[in-house]
């Protein structure tokens, strides 16, 4: 038996979903769902001066949901209790006129479901895991005396979903988890510069292995960036690391194809559908139920069991990821991806896991075809621009390639900025592996949900600054 | 239900000190699209935060403090929720730290009574005042937009004495523009959080949308330029507070947490630059107090007052931002959370600031400087080459430097203006800083 940890409230408010259900409908509208959302967990602070275990932020609420195809309206309530959320069922949609519309009967969707883990961080004590995060630190703190701080931070998110409308009742326990190694150091003449990294995915602990060689990079990158110079703004020939090329991924053809901005007419994608977008070595998808990853689960928060979408094909736009309303209101297929914050916000189109498909080349091959150019890594940041079709990510650092081989000089920041269509058409090689990473991802600058991105290494030529 | 708790902590003997806060949030939401109306939601929140204290030993046997935390929905189990946050801070051994006692509140204006009395009303009048300030535009058409209003309630009561209470709203706008000119098409996406809908001026903040959305039609790329760099407005207070998930490099940097953690290398009384100032001199309050400010309030999440507090004067840093347990820790007085940005007025008429040639940046894609080293490479999405007595829009290319740098080598405007999280001059001339040329 599938073990969910449901919240006990939650659990006792399931059972009576299928009622509170009817009660829509029977006040005319012509689709009625409720979500149960509770999102609690953990962050654990480890450094050299101070340890900090804290809650992070915990939301439970109850999503009343009803939809005409034109309008969706919402009660989000705070907390599972079943007579205030049956008071509100019957209260919310008073005065309310739906537009008459027939939804396409959907197919039956039932189940329970639990993230695979083997280390299940609930099973864990808390004393465990900041012996865990003790442990991390101690093992990165003395390996140079212009270390002034490590920091190791460990972040542990559980989610528990039940959705139900006329066909679904799906019940979900999503364990994500990520930690962070930051290494700050400073020069004699007191300038302070720092580096990091981290694991994530969706899992227990065993996703939480450091070897030394991994944490020695970490200290190696900060140090080196006490060295770091400014890179000459201009176009350069570049191999991104799967974490950049992830973001690359995210911010072109991710938010650029969520399909909400096409109904708000934001996203220039939704003139391309099967055109050419980037040169034919290019695929990207987004695969909620990839493995493993920090944004896999099972079922979006509008009932839509989790599935990958082709975005782009060898090159060719395919589709978009949607949620319920821009997929009634363009109809077209629904993919997995109506997401919210949390109760108290709006569903989205929101990706999940989205990449770059792997390719046929090696590392080795692609750095040696470059004559003069950057290896960029550690992405720090992005931004999508869905309607100008412009990217800008933000790169911690990047070391010159010189003469096929990467040297020790390295550049910092890095901002990479383009047309997204040129970008994707100037990509000639595609390294033969896959890797992800977790983070958060914002709708313009709120609505964050955690998703992963990543992909192979790229070669690519864009602008730099 | 906060008695309860107050309670239940009152009886604890394991111990040394405590917090809770009652959090109730009520709100309206209202989404458009093109096509009309596509969501409106009514939200309602309530929780019980609880943070606990407790006295610890380090491995040396060093007396220590350690702190934990928990939270409650209405009916959930008490005891459990403390014992758990007792556990937790009789985990970690940090140096020894307190909380606040009792103190004067200062009465900060925080409230839209609008709001308070009917959020979805009131959301539904933004949207459509903005529907019709947008309308009047034929060549412009609002795309989306979203409005959110909000009113908090906060409750707070401590070990040491605090009980004090807050009522607080906050209004959230998105809104989007297309502009059409033939085959051209341009976009505008505008984000404003104020606490009254008066101070969104939605008229003003419109035409001012409405004219970039029409300017960008015109637009082209940028050729690399270094020089005058103006801000003004919304783009020079993203500048100076930064965002929420960026965060900023000032707040950053004049925090006693991140002077604690080794990260900022500001000293009290010494230079907060690390080269010669060849522009205006930086003064910055970090003000909780300043009315229907985003981020003021009459108190912090620990309890401490709101306070106006000259952090940086004349370019040497006077106090870090510190909230009780980092001042305990440096053993400086605790301000708080830092709040809204002030400065005082620049010297310079705004005209004088607009000598050419300069560029004018009027947004950017995402302005997000590190806030530990300050530096910046980060793309512009609309801005206006001036010279020769034109005004030619441009967009994209990249602005580059570092912040510190940058402030440096400013003149401020002499008139001021308010901008949610930001109170100073209106405008600022960056002196010297680089544009990477974008893609034509």
């Amino acid at each position: 038996m599938t073990d969910l940890k449901l919240p006990i409230a939650m659990a006792e408010l399931r059972p009576a979903l299928g009622e509170i259900i009817g009660l829509g409908l029977r006040q005319r509208a012509p689709y009625f769902s409720v979500l149960l959302s509770s999102r609690h967990g953990l962050s654990i602070v480890v450094d050299n001066r101070e340890e900090r275990v804290t809650e992070r932020p915990p939301t439970a609420g109850t999503v009343l949901s009803a939809f005409d195809a034109a309008t969706n309206f919402e009660r989000a309530i705070g907390g599972f209790n079943p007579q205030e959320v049956q008071s509100a069922a019957r209260d919310f949609l008073q005065g309310i006129s739906f537009q008459k519309f027939i939804f396409e009967a959907e197919p039956e969707r039932r189940g329970d479901f639990v993230t695979a883990m083997q280390l299940d961080p609930l099973e864990l004590s808390t004393q465990e895991k900041l012996d865990r995060c003790r442990e991390v630190q101690r093992r990165a703190k003395s390996r140079d005396p212009r270390i002034v701080n490590v920091r190791v931070i460990y972040n542990e998110l559980n989610e528990h979903a039940v959705f139900a409308d006329p066909s679904a009742d799906l019940a979900q326990r999503v364990q994500r988890v990520n930690m962070f190694i930051l290494v700050i150091v400073s020069s004699p003449t007191g300038d302070v510069r720092y580096d990091f990294d981290v694991k994530s995915g969706s899992g227990g602990w065993e996703v939480l292995n450091w070897s030394d060689e991994e944490i020695q990079d970490v200290v190696d990158g900060a140090l080196a960036l006490l060295n770091a110079e400014r890179i000459e703004p201009g176009e350069y020939r570049m191999i991104t690391t799967p974490n950049v090329s992830g973001v690359l991924a995210h911010e072109s053809f991710g938010h650029g194809v969520e399909t909400d901005m096409f109904l708000k007419e934001r996203a220039r994608a939704a003139h391309f559908i099967d055109k050419v977008v980037g040169s034919a070595l290019v695929s990207i998808a987004d695969d909620p139920s990839q493995p493993g990853s920090y944004g896999s689960y099972f079922f979006d928060d509008e009932g839509q069991i989790a599935a990958p979408t082709q975005i782009v094909e060898n090159g060719v736009f395919r589709r978009g990821i949607t949620d319920r309303y821009s997929a009634t209101a363009l109809e077209i297929p629904r993919s997995a991806n109506g997401r919210r914050q949390d109760y108290s916000r709006k569903t989205y189109a929101r990706m999940s896991n989205t990449f770059f498909s792997p390719g046929n080349s090696t590392l080795e091959e692609m750095i040696a075809q470059v004559d003069h150019g950057i290896f960029l890594d550690k992405c720090s940041s992005g931004m999508e621009d869905p309607q100008g079709w412009g990217i800008q990510v933000t790169c911690h650092y990047g070391h010159e390639i010189k003469g096929g081989k990467i040297t020790e000089r390295v550049f910092a920041p890095i901002g990479i900025t383009g047309y997204v269509p040129e970008v994707l058409q100037s990509i000639t090689a595609v390294s033969n592996e896959l890797q992800m990473e977790g983070g958060t991802c914002g709708k313009g600058h709120k609505e964050q949900v955690p998703v992963a991105s990543g992909g192979p290494h790229l070669l690519l030529t864009a602008r730099l600054g | 239900m906060l008695n309860q708790i107050v309670e239940a902590l009152k009886k604890r003997n394991d111990l040394a000190g405590w917090t809770v806060r009652h959090v109730r949030t009520r709100g309206a939401q209202v989404y458009a699209v093109p096509q009309g109306i596509e969501s409106q939601r009514v939200v309602d929140g309530e929780r019980y935060l609880i943070d606990v204290l407790r006295n610890t030993s380090t491995a040396e046997g060093t007396p220590a403090m350690g702190s934990g935390d928990a939270s409650l929905l209405p009916g959930d189990d008490i005891e459990h929720a403390i014992d758990q946050a007792t556990l937790v801070a009789g985990l970690v051994a940090n140096p020894m730290h307190g909380l606040p006692g009792p103190a004067a509140l200062p009465d900060v204006p925080l409230s839209d009574p609008a709001l308070q009395k009917d959020a979805s009303r009131v959301m539904r009048d933004v949207m459509e005042h903005m529907r019709a300030a947008v309308a009047k535009h034929p060549q412009v058409r609002l795309g989306a937009a979203e409005c959110f209003g909000e009113i908090r309630n906060t409750h707070l009561i401590n070990s040491r004495g605090i009980d004090a209470k807050q009522e607080s709203t906050q209004i959230d706008i998105e809104l989007v523009l297309h502009g059409r000119k033939g085959a051209q098409e341009s976009e505008t996406f505008d984000e404003l959080r104020r606490r009254r809908v008066v101070d969104l001026d939605l008229e003003a903040a419109i035409e001012d949308r409405v004219k970039s959305t029409l300017d960008s039609l015109d637009a082209t790329a940028p050729a690399s330029w270094q020089g005058p760099v103006v801000l003004r407005d919304e783009a020079l207070a993203i500048f100076m507070t930064g965002d929420d998930i960026g965060g900023s490099v000032i707040r950053t940097l004049a925090s006693a947490e991140s002077k604690y953690a080794g990260i900022s290398p500001w000293e009290m009384g010494k230079p907060v630059f690390r080269g010669e100032v060849r522009g205006d001199p930086l003064t910055v309050w970090a003000n909780r107090c300043l009315p229907f400010g985003s981020t003021s309030d009459r108190f912090d999440t620990e309890g401490l007052p709101a306070q106006r507090i000259e952090v940086i004067r004349e370019n040497a840093l006077i106090a870090f931002a510190a909230s009780q347990r980092y001042a305990d820790y440096l053993q400086i007085p605790a301000t708080g959370a830092f709040g809204n940005m002030e400065l005082p007025p620049g010297k310079t008429p705004t005209s004088e600031l607009l000598a050419e040639p300069y560029v004018e940046i009027v947004q950017f894609s995402w302005f997000n400087p590190d806030p530990i080293t300050g530096d910046f490479a980060t793309e512009i999405r609309f801005g206006y080459l001036v010279q020769n007595g034109v005004r030619k829009p441009f967009k994209g290319g990249q602005l580059i430097g570092n912040y510190m740098d940058a402030l440096a080598n400013v003149r401020w405007s002499a008139e001021t203006g308010f901008f949610g999280s930001y109170l100073g001059p209106q405008a600022a001339r960056f002196n010297e800083l680089k544009i990477a040329a974008g893609e034509e």
